[in-house]
């Protein structure tokens, strides 16, 4: 019996509390890098104080009387941006299906399987909003650019998607195409895509919610829809139609993610018996 | 054997579905026709313009592809702020999702009038953009890094609470009963077992907020909420594409040190 155990009445004795020491070490150090990246930011502490109060009287000029005059625009603004999000996404789904399925173990040989996977990383890597910026050099400031940029900026994640769902499919069918002499075509369509295509279906619902989002802010850089509305606006200071610009984004927003989610249950559970 | 004819085995007849498919097909198709149809708002497809444009974009895209590496000193210190951002951004956020998610989750709040306005407040908030944030904010706070701060709080926020909400509300809890059983309070249940429980839900969606936090933080300057998105944006506005390329290389750079790093945290912690 060391001396850190205690005895307890009935005699028996409690091992020592496991040592701690590593946890605080980390905490503090982890506190420390917070309290030094917050003291060195170009950021008034003192006014952080106001900001609730800021915000509670630009939120009144919003909110209080909406500008439901320019719904109309808006909702045409709104469409337009789910267009982009909807083309932005079969862009993506088609370029990243084949790409991701050479870029799974087993299927494409290693030299292209590391370069796509290379490629996949570095695209995940470049901010949509930048891809969107070098893109507008060739098609200027439409709504072409937005959905070519939403297309290519989701390829990094999609394709990844892809590759780890035919990953994690069963030997079995994959070996019996490739025993039965199927070349890459044969093994993709009689083994993979039937065993992955519930997944990819769902994940390209997915895309489409993502895009939704990101749409809005393509807009704000100028490549049109419901963010180059809402830009102009706020540039204007004309506070109540910003506020019903977002009202109306807020409930196109939640209104595609509950349709698209309802989808995406259906198809991975299947129908509710 | 006698040579008789092979028995022909009558095969069962093919399931079909082809009512259902032509019905999802052509939902579909028709969604993706009104999409390109610019009169009510669609997208105009005019890939004329691409082939005309190509050589401008080829010249440029080359440009970019031989970053201007010189440039990169000037970057350090838009990049440091970028970086500050996301960090504190990830550690107010961190402290503020804790109580948050143990309203939001059913398991520990079973009173429905306060989960379900967290709940909503929560979905209002993922509904918003981070960038559209970012646009009112500095509208309504002025240029600089807080308002970035802000949105990238909010964001996480809203990623933290949902994710582990959700993930508290779908696990087993028999160590919940354990502490139902001995007697304890829900704030005790909370504080004492569900917090310990659900540390690794936490720290998973910490690191990876603070992941997306840096690429975010890369672009709110271009809006001008503080980082080094506003360098990006100026030496777009001048044709500079050498120096964007640098600035972009940096980013990846940084991003992938990042992963690399919170990849390393996730094991040590998990």
């Amino acid at each position: 019996m060391t001396v850190d155990e205690k005895a307890t009445p009935l005699g028996v004795s409690i091992p020592a509390p496991p040592s701690r020491l590593g946890q605080t070490a980390t905490a503090v150090v982890v506190g420390v890098v917070l309290l030094a990246s917050a003291a060195d930011l170009d950021i008034d502490w003192g006014e952080v104080w106001s900001i609730p109060g800021q915000i509670q009287r630009y939120g009144r000029l919003m909110f209080t009387d909406p500008d439901w005059e320019r719904l109309p625009r808006a909702l045409f603004e709104t469409w337009r941006s789910v267009s982009m999000a909807w083309l932005g996404a079969i862009l993506c789904v088609v370029l990243s299906i084949p790409l991701g399925m050479l870029a799974a173990h087993g299927v494409g040989p290693t030299w292209l399987r590391l370069t796509l996977r290379a490629v996949f990383a570095v695209i995940r890597a470049v901010p949509e909003v930048v891809i969107a910026l070098l893109l507008l050099t060739v098609t200027g400031l439409t709504p072409l650019t937005g959905m070519l940029a939403l297309g290519i900026a989701g390829i990094g994640t999609q394709a990844k998607w892809v590759y780890e769902a035919v990953e994690s499919v069963d030997d079995g069918a994959p070996e019996a195409v490739v025993a039965a002499g199927g070349a890459i075509a044969e093994l993709a369509r009689w083994a993979l895509w039937p065993a992955v295509a519930p997944a990819l279906t769902s994940f390209a619902l997915y895309r489409f919610e993502i895009n939704i989002r990101t749409s809005a802010v393509l807009g704000l850089i100028g490549a049109g829809g419901i963010g180059s509305m809402l830009s102009n606006y706020t540039n204007f200071r004309q506070w109540n139609t910003v506020g019903m610009l977002l009202v109306v984004v807020i409930t196109a927003t939640m209104i595609i993610d509950a349709i698209s989610g309802r989808i995406r249950r259906r198809i991975m559970e299947g129908a509710k018996q | 054997m006698t040579d008789t004819a092979p028995t022909v085995w009558e095969l069962p007849p093919k399931p079909t579905n082809r009512a259902r498919i032509a019905l999802i097909v052509g939902a579909i198709a028709t969604f993706t026709t009104l999409t390109c149809l610019p009169v009510i708002g669609g997208v105009e497809l005019d890939f004329a313009s691409l082939v005309d444009n190509w050589r401008n974009g080829a010249r440029l895209g080359r440009e970019f592809l031989q970053p201007d590496l010189n440039f990169l000193p000037r970057t350090y210190g838009p990049m440091l702020e970028t970086l500050q951002m996301a960090v504190v951004g990830a550690g107010v956020a961190a402290v503020l999702s804790v109580p948050l998610t143990l309203w939001a989750a059913r398991q520990t709040n079973p009173r429905l009038a306060t989960r379900q306005p967290v709940r909503f407040m929560i979905n209002v908030v993922r509904a918003i953009p981070d960038l559209v944030y970012a646009t009112v904010l500095v509208a309504v706070i002025g240029v600089g890094p807080l308002p970035g701060l802000i949105t990238l709080i909010l964001f996480d926020i809203g990623i933290v609470v949902k994710l582990v909400s959700e993930a508290i509300d779908a696990g087993e809890h028999p160590y919940m009963e354990a502490g139902m059983a001995a007697g304890g309070t829900q704030v005790q249940i909370n504080r004492g077992v569900v917090l310990a429980q659900s540390w690794p839900f936490f720290t998973n969606q910490w690191l990876y907020v603070l992941e997306l936090n840096v690429r975010i933080s890369a672009i709110l300057g271009v809006v001008g909420a503080g980082g080094i998105g506003r360098l990006i944006s100026e030496r777009r506005a001048f044709f500079a594409y050498d120096d964007v390329g640098a600035i972009v290389l940096e980013i990846l750079v940084v991003v992938i040190v990042i992963e690399l790093f919170s990849n390393f945290l996730r094991r040590r912690l998990t």
